[in-house]
């Protein structure tokens, strides 16, 4: 599992992760993750690369998603793949980390 | 409910720690191509036996390492590819536990409080037994769409 984190215009922090986030996966990223969370206002969580999601990965996702929101921020996933995306859906998570398949969109809903 | 009896094709035996959950996914994909099994169909799998297996190491067994637990893999009489796994702890019924609610606000999201959940959307049958000293839970899957209707 691989996390890259990127500074973007309009102080947008993109966090880049490719691989499988399950239970290795996110043991692998957590610390990076929770980190750039603690200082990052607007997240975007881009999901293009991730090829499995289990709890422990959705935990990975939320628990940063949670530390951005307290200090006010917003939080969005982008481009995740179809079987990604459905587990999002299935645990709820999409109505509060909204999804996006066009980086415009994704974009502009942090603005 | 995976009907019939049927016969083990495959055996995959591990310790109660979740480092041992790395063995799973080549262990599913080995089987995947035996079977000719469609991509997504391999996700749900995978996923549902992360849960349940995880859910045995760190709930059954309260993350005490050096218990046993199998996975056996057949496919039934109706065709289901069914994963049967059994282990040794105190009796835990997960088709029994309940759901969390859905989350109203995105605090209220319990980290890692998703696994019933997934099993039950993901696999096609999800049955529990309890064994004299253990619990036996029974994932079916068909080769058609997860937790819905063969395409």
């Amino acid at each position: 599992m691989q996390i890259a984190i990127e500074e973007m215009d309009g102080g947008v922090t993109r966090v880049i992760l490719d691989g499988r986030l399950d239970i290795e996966g996110a043991a692998a990223v957590d610390l990076k993750m929770n980190v750039t969370a603690g200082s990052s206002q607007l997240l975007l969580l881009d999901l293009q690369k991730v090829t499995f999601l289990g709890s422990m990965g959705l935990r990975s996702l939320v628990v940063p998603a949670q530390a951005v929101r307290r200090h006010g921020g917003k939080v969005v996933a982008f481009g995740p793949a179809p079987m990604v995306e459905e587990v999002l859906k299935a645990s709820n998570v999409d109505t509060l980390i909204p999804i996006h398949h066009e980086l415009s969109s994704a974009l502009a809903a942090l603005a | 409910m995976p009907d019939g009896t049927h016969k083990a094709e495959a055996r995959l035996s591990l310790n109660s720690r979740l480092a041992e959950l790395t063995l799973v996914c080549p262990w599913v994909d080995r089987l995947a191509a035996e079977h000719g099994l469609p991509e997504e169909k391999v996700f749900a799998i995978n996923l549902c036996l992360e849960e349940a297996l995880s859910n045995v190491i760190r709930h059954g067994y309260k993350g005490a390492p050096d218990h046993s637990l199998t996975v056996d893999f057949s496919v039934n009489a109706g065709g289901e590819l069914v994963f049967t796994i059994e282990d040794h702890a105190p009796v835990f019924n997960a088709c029994a536990f309940p759901e969390s609610p859905a989350p109203a606000s995105l605090d209220e999201i319990k980290p890692g409080g998703q696994g019933i959940r997934l099993m039950r959307r993901f696999a096609n049958s999800l049955a529990w037994e309890p064994l004299p000293h253990g619990n036996r839970l029974t994932l079916g899957f068909n080769y058609g769409a997860p937790g819905g209707e063969p395409r």
